[in-house]
């Protein structure tokens, strides 16, 4: 019996006792700073600007470096990538006709960008893809025939496509590879390792 | 029958007995606390179930057949998909078979790389777990509050790999990017922040009478119960069972780590309760934090990736491996034909093994228990479904 | 209000118009006022309220877009409910589930006329005020259970058994709480009590004797079980029954069961601080009738929103008990609990008939001492924390 009734006023002050430790928790967060970030308009600076370079965002080509080497193509789970590629007549050079990325099967793996020699195809900050038409979904990136870009063997010298190709082999650098170096780009290598 | 000490008791009127009927109740695919898209069909007398069956497959999608058809590295994002809460796991394992079908050997960095991932991973997908619990039971807060802790991690995990729930961070043979530079600090910083936001959980819902009337003695499962039913993971620890697959099969760099495995301790009633499946989780949480403190300070310099061909060709055979996932141990079974697709792969997953055990262990409990009792044992829909 | 009504006729304003007229336009007057102008402006303003308070205790916003710090966000909901599609569903009962919203409505609202607002501002100082609300305010299981039934959805049903069995059971421990002041005051009229009290915390009733303090947290307890609110709301219980016995309902008639939920807090709150608070009570500080009706109403309004505030803290910290465990809290400890607070009370009054001042007291220190140890233990989650002086915000706005 005075088990019984020890454990009932135990019980009761127990109740009691971690309700008022509950409720003291609860009062110290009532006096912190929320952490919401309140986007989209009252971020202090655009979260695209806030994301690491590393951010598996919207894909984006850079024309100019694009060697037309496929790697992404081959490289995609999805197939989401499509380019054609082909020898002009007169001018013996590889021109691409097409490369559309449609980024509504795109899944953000970063497969693509991974076996890219110059960086070309690259994920950007950029996350808001909504849109009210599914044909915007697919990105066209060539719309006149563009020539496959040759990376010279002296470097770069060209201004104007310099700083589009530090900025595509800064992200390439980015992924890791077993000795440390990244190999030299070379077109339509399929059996080069990661 | 007496629950709680309140007896029920049937009128017995001219001899017959009063004319009640069981309600099927449809705890359908949609529901606010089945934890993913789950149905369950429930047969109740009143509050009291009968029995609970499940009903799966709302979200197969058949990612295993897909492997087949993209190739060993292109299946790397798939199983992110396995189980969002907890991919890096998912990775892991995926990396690990391919990488014993082939033989091949990850570089020291790369496994350490691997294993702070994963067991951040780990302390997310347990926040996920332990808020979703105490939500689904009515308390609002906490949830918010581990919320608030994982959308740190995933800021942690944003800076490693780009990604904030579908990591693809691992490939075979080790990982994709090295660790950024900063990034011990700030995660070191943020698992300062983070042992006492643990205490604070401890002292708003561990010890709260409510709760510890609402998961105590809820849906017990003994030892020899769970290992019949296949239940891994922090669900088996919490029912005894001192099993890890990360201290009784080490892998990976495990072996080199000194963490503790904790076991349910029956606080609120009984030992396997679903009082302890939370709680072991908690502890667990601070078991990764100490590991991945350890982590930092033994990480070697190197390379983190292994040389692998671009067209992934393991020799024909099949090879089957284990990794401590979030929800236990996590199996997963390639076959390989010799070509760079393989011939079948196969994931065996703990939430699939939990859900069997939620009819036996429903019968008697309240309708009320039933949310406990998912909720307890960690069940996400991806995984049991695939 | 009739004695207000009557002064005004004698003093020759309503000359020519019979006596019954007057006190007609007198109560749709005062009802007019008291609904419009305070219930529902109370329960909208109380459903953003508790969002925000709910958000900061979660560490997050809140609605902050409609309206300068979203104080419109109440009025955008309404409107947005009561634009929204008239559905019932095809085999409910048609009847039924029409009529129980408005059941629970006048249940709630017709507790109003006995709410003091400050000493002259009552509706109807009725001599059975505490009884009146007890009893009208149980009209609400009616409209519940019909709501559950109406639905023609096991869920809603369950909903609908669980809140009535809820309620019905709750109502005890509330009147066998309220019996203490009831005996302490021989009255069971509102404004009686409150004026048996005084201004000052040592004369309320909640420090009188240590019965009368367990009773007002039990007394707490109940009401809040009587009105839903977690850790009892069972009948509503999101992660379990989708809605509860309103799944069906959606709209005006949601809206409904919503402004009841929600105005009931302040009701309750208005009966914790007429039994036991001291009411509308200030110190004498001026003799204008109007002004000092105004601090009255002022006061009373505070302490009761301070209890509605706690009531939507408490939501926010404890999780739900289950049907079984919350019959078990009523009957077992609850109930007894009251009686011993009765029979205490009824002792103590025997003992000390004009009450005893060094207890009366004593309790006050240990209430308070009690709000300090609080605060103390506040202070060392705080501390525990490893806060920065950036990440603590005193202010409600942001």
């Amino acid at each position: 019996m005075a088990n019984g009734l020890s454990k009932y006023i135990r019980n009761i002050v127990d109740t009691a006792t971690t309700v008022f430790e509950g409720m003291a928790v609860t009062c110290s967060h009532f006096v912190r700073r929320p952490t919401t970030v309140q986007y989209p308009d009252r971020t202090p600076m655009r979260v695209q600007d806030t994301l690491p370079f590393r951010y598996r965002g919207i894909l984006e080509v850079d024309m100019e470096i694009c060697t037309g080497c496929l790697a992404c193509e081959r490289a995609c789970p999805i197939d989401c990538i499509v380019i054609d590629v082909s020898k002009d007549k007169q001018t013996r050079a590889m021109v691409m006709t097409r490369f559309d990325i449609d980024i509504a099967k795109c899944m953000y793996c970063g497969l693509c960008s991974e076996p890219c020699p110059t960086g070309a195809i690259h994920h950007t900050p950029e996350f808001e893809g909504a849109d009210f038409s599914l044909e915007s979904m697919v990105r066209r990136f060539v719309k006149d025939p563009v020539v496959c870009y040759k990376p010279k063997k002296t470097g770069e010298d060209d201004p104007e496509i310099l700083p589009l190709l530090d900025r595509g082999m800064r992200y390439v650098d980015e992924f890791a590879s077993p000795d440390g170096t990244k190999p030299a780009a070379e077109e339509g290598d399929a059996e080069t390792d990661a | 029958m007496s629950l709680a000490g309140f007896e029920v008791e049937v009128e017995q009127v001219n001899g017959a007995g009063l004319n009640t009927e069981e309600m099927t109740l449809n705890m359908g695919p949609q529901h606010p606390s089945t934890h993913g898209v789950l149905r369950f069909v429930v047969k109740a007398d009143g509050e009291v179930m009968r029995e609970a069956i499940p009903d799966v497959g709302y979200l197969h999608r058949s990612i295993e057949k897909i492997s087949e058809k993209v190739g060993y590295h292109g299946f790397m994002p798939y199983t992110d998909r396995v189980d969002y809460v907890a991919a890096m796991f998912c990775n892991q394992g995926w990396g690990m078979v391919c990488e014993k079908l082939a033989g091949i050997e990850v570089p020291k960095r790369g496994e350490y790389c691997r294993t702070i991932a994963a067991e951040l991973n780990r302390i997310s997908s347990h926040l996920l777990s332990v808020g979703t619990m105490v939500l689904d039971i009515g308390a609002i807060t906490p949830f918010f509050h581990a919320m608030r802790e994982r959308e740190k991690i995933n800021d942690l995990l944003e800076e490693i790999c780009g990604a904030r729930l579908t990591y693809n961070y691992m490939r075979i043979g080790g990982v994709a990017w090295d660790l950024p530079p900063g990034f011990a600090e700030k995660t070191l910083a943020f698992i300062d922040r983070f042992e006492p936001v643990l205490e604070e959980y401890h002292d708003l819902v561990s010890v709260n009478a409510i709760y510890l009337g609402r998961c105590g003695n809820v849906a017990t499962i003994s030892a020899a119960e769970a290992i019949n039913y296949n239940i891994v993971g922090p669900n088996l620890r919490a029912s005894g069972v001192r099993y890890d697959v990360r201290r009784d099969e080490p892998y990976s760099v495990y072996p080199e780590l000194e963490f503790d495995v904790p076991v349910g301790t029956g606080r609120a009633g009984a030992v396997g309760d679903s009082f302890d499946r939370y709680e072991v989780r908690l502890r667990e949480m601070k078991e990764s934090c100490k590991i991945l403190r350890q982590c930092f300070r033994q990480i070697p310099e190197g390379p983190v990736i292994a040389k692998v061909p671009r067209k992934f060709k393991p020799p024909a055979g099949d090879a089957y491996i284990r990794v401590e996932s979030a929800r236990g141990d996590m199996g997963w079974y390639a076959v390989s034909d010799g070509t760079e697709f393989p011939y079948r792969c196969k994931v065996r997953t703990g939430s699939f093994a939990a859900m069997s055990i939620i009819d036996k262990v429903s019968r008697g409990l309240m309708l009320a228990d039933l949310v406990t009792v998912i909720a307890s044992l960690d069940i996400v829909a991806p995984e049991v479904d695939r | 209000m009739q004695d207000l009504l009557d002064r005004l006729m004698q003093q020759g304003h309503f000359a020519g118009v019979p006596v019954h007229v007057v006190y007609l336009i007198g109560i749709v007057v005062v009802g007019a006022v008291v609904l419009f102008g305070f219930v529902l402006n109370v329960a909208g303003g109380t459903t953003f309220i508790e969002r925000r308070v709910w958000a900061r205790i979660q560490s997050r916003v809140g609605p902050n877009r409609v309206g300068p710090q979203g104080i419109l966000q109440w009025l955008a909901d309404g409107l947005k409910l009561l634009m929204k599609e008239d559905t019932i569903p095809e085999a409910a009962d048609p009847r039924l589930f029409r009529l129980a919203p408005y059941v629970v409505v006048i249940g709630f609202v017709a507790a109003f006329v006995c709410i003091p607002f400050s000493g002259d501002l009552i509706a109807a100082d009725l001599n059975i005020g505490i009884l009146y609300i007890t009893t009208v305010t149980s009209l609400v299981v009616v409209g519940i259970l019909m709501a559950g039934w109406a639905s023609n959805n096991k869920w809603s049903l369950i909903g609908g058994i669980r809140a009535a069995a809820q309620i019905i059971s709750y109502e005890i421990p509330a009147a066998l709480s309220i019996f203490p002041i009831v005996m302490l005051t021989g009255t069971l009229s509102l404004q009686g009590i409150i004026r048996a009290q005084g201004w000052a915390p040592w004369d309320w009733f909640v420090f009188a004797n240590p019965f009368t303090f367990f009773a007002f947290f039990i007394l707490y307890t109940s009401l809040l079980a009587e009105g839903n609110r977690t850790p009892f709301d069972l009948p509503e219980a999101e992660s379990e029954l989708v809605a509860g016995f309103v799944t069906e309902y959606s709209g005006v008639r949601y809206l409904f069961f919503f402004l009841v939920e929600w105005g009931n807090l302040y009701v309750i709150s208005a009966i914790m601080v007429s039994l036991f608070l001291g009411g509308w009570q200030i110190p004498p500080v001026t003799d204008s009738p109007i002004l000092r009706n105004l601090l009255q109403f002022v006061t009373f309004f505070v302490k009761s929103y301070f209890w509605v505030l706690v009531a939507m803290w408490i939501r926010a910290t404890l999780p739900r008990i289950r049907v079984d465990q919350l019959m078990t809290t009523c009957w077992k400890y609850l109930v007894p609990l009251g009686f011993v607070n009765l029979f205490g009370t009824a002792l103590w009054m025997v003992i000390w008939p004009n009450g005893n001042r060094v207890v009366e007291a004593l309790m006050t220190l240990l209430g308070f001492g009690l709000i300090g140890y609080f605060f103390s233990r506040v202070w060392f989650h705080l501390r525990r924390s490893r806060y920065t002086r950036a990440e603590i915000l005193l202010s409600p706005f942001s």
